[in-house]
């Protein structure tokens, strides 16, 4: 399939010369002015290259050139100044301004089709590249995020119970982020980063791992020497993550380690293990702490059979299972009719 | 006589065109039949007489270009140097410049209107 150049030049005759020139390898596009040529760059796809006049009428080249900057479509359309060059200033601004070559009236037309079609054979192979990049990059984090999952499984299947629960803990933490970030300014977190938040949430409890079973796997109330053990996995987790620190990218390993060390603390510094308090929290910690709390509440342990929904809701938002953060049960509670059908979905 | 050979006695260089054109003779005589219409619509003379001299520099940079890439020499270099002169702010002797080779420029296109 033959590639697309648009020519933009006020001078019918400047076109002409142009289009009879490429016009064998390559489908013509034409506009007499700056105006003309925004509007085919902005509604036509893959156009390959632009040979752009600087003086003219309406909208001159530095203009086009600027448009281009603004939406971003200089960097994946090259643009060839063609122009009488008489104004070493004119030239030098539409370099700085992204064009890729400036060819001076008269040209020979044989070695300008040479100079945009080596550029244009450039820019294809980096889009190729890129796009190769991009699809590696996103089949690399999948395999990570796999990978992670499996590791968040196998200590959950070792803690007697079916995997779910990690899952689970991913929707319930995107729902509630979500509705934190969304309704206080001072926790706004950008989507991409939320999707973050929720892939590291899956490893909160990984230091699960190195709990005995007697203790893990008990039936009835921890005494306190075990519940001190049992506390341990907050810390044990973080080492745990400190030996594979490359299995994931650093802001998910980041988020992670914060979520592993603090998503017992609670918001009147009475939580484990460093007895923080308040926004010394951080907030997807917090997140995590809530959804990780009632998650627990409604789903069947060895040592506990399961409360319904709206029980959990009610111990969480009532003090029962520690303070919590005001705007997080605020978020919570506005989320409410969001998780329970989360939880009827995941069930 | 042909029209290449006639141009050629009015100072236009046809190797260097030929060679722009990739020796398609065809194609040259094609955008030569462009030219008498170019210059009419990027006539320069008149902005010098309104004072217009941003218009004036335009339109003589704009038939520099054309007549650069036609290889129609004399006039190439007379539009060159009035857009210097203009961009040094002399119009009176860029208007001098165009003013010389107005009789030439019309011999050509009449040359070129007579094989169009």
């Amino acid at each position: 399939m033959k590639q697309t150049i648009l020519i933009v030049d006020d001078m019918e005759i400047n076109r002409a010369i142009l289009a009879e020139g490429f016009g064998d390898d390559y489908n013509i596009l034409e506009a007499e002015n700056g105006h003309q040529a925004m509007e085919i760059i902005n509604s036509t796809e893959n156009i390959s290259a632009v040979l752009l006049d600087l003086v003219m009428p309406e909208m001159d080249g530095l203009g086009v050139l600027h448009r281009m900057n603004k939406n971003g479509k200089i960097s994946q359309i090259p643009v060839f100044i063609i122009t009488a060059a008489d104004s070493a200033q004119m030239m030098m601004d539409a370099y700085n301004m992204g064009a890729v070559d400036v060819i001076s009236k008269p040209f020979m037309i044989n070695f300008l089709k040479c100079r945009v079609g080596n550029i244009i054979e450039l820019y294809r192979r980096r889009n190729d590249l890129e796009s190769i990049v991009d699809e590696q990059v996103k089949r690399l984090n999948k395999y990570n995020q796999s990978l992670v999952e499996i590791l968040a499984t196998l200590v959950e299947f070792r803690d007697c119970e079916s995997g779910e629960h990690v899952k689970r803990i991913c929707g319930l933490t995107e729902i509630l982020m979500t509705a934190v970030s969304d309704m206080f300014p001072e926790y706004h977190l950008p989507k991409h980063e939320i999707d973050k938040i929720v892939s590291s949430s899956v490893l909160h409890d990984i230091g699960k791992i190195c709990i005995p079973d007697a203790i893990l796997n008990k039936p009835g109330k921890l005494t306190k020497e075990e519940f001190e053990v049992m506390k341990q996995h907050t810390v044990m987790g973080c080492q745990i993550l400190t030996n594979i620190p490359d299995v994931m990218d650093k802001a998910i390993y980041n988020y992670s380690y914060d979520i592993c060390r603090h998503h017992h603390e609670r918001w009147d510094g009475r939580g484990y293990p460093d007895g923080l308090k308040g926004d010394e929290i951080s907030i997807w910690s917090q997140v995590v702490s809530v959804v990780d709390v009632y998650d627990a509440l409604v789903s069947p342990r060895v040592y506990k059979d399961p409360f319904d929904h709206e029980t959990s809701v009610k111990m969480i938002c009532g003090g029962e299972c520690g303070t919590f953060n005001p705007k997080v049960l605020e978020a919570f509670n506005s989320s409410i009719d969001k998780i329970k059908a989360y939880r009827i979905q995941a069930d | 006589m042909s029209l290449t050979n006639e141009l050629a006695k009015l100072g236009a260089d046809i190797d260097d065109a030929l060679q722009r054109f990739m020796g398609n003779e065809k194609l040259y005589i094609r955008m030569l039949g462009k030219l008498p219409k170019a210059v009419a619509d990027a006539e320069v003379i008149s902005h010098f007489e309104s004072g217009n001299y941003d218009a004036a520099l335009t339109n003589a940079h704009t038939l520099k270009g054309v007549m650069g890439n036609l290889s129609i020499t004399p006039l190439y270099k007379a539009y060159s140097d009035a857009v210097a002169l203009l961009r040094e702010s002399k119009p009176n002797e860029a208007k001098i410049k165009i003013d010389e080779i107005l009789p030439l420029q019309k011999d050509i296109i009449d040359c070129i209107e007579k094989y169009n």
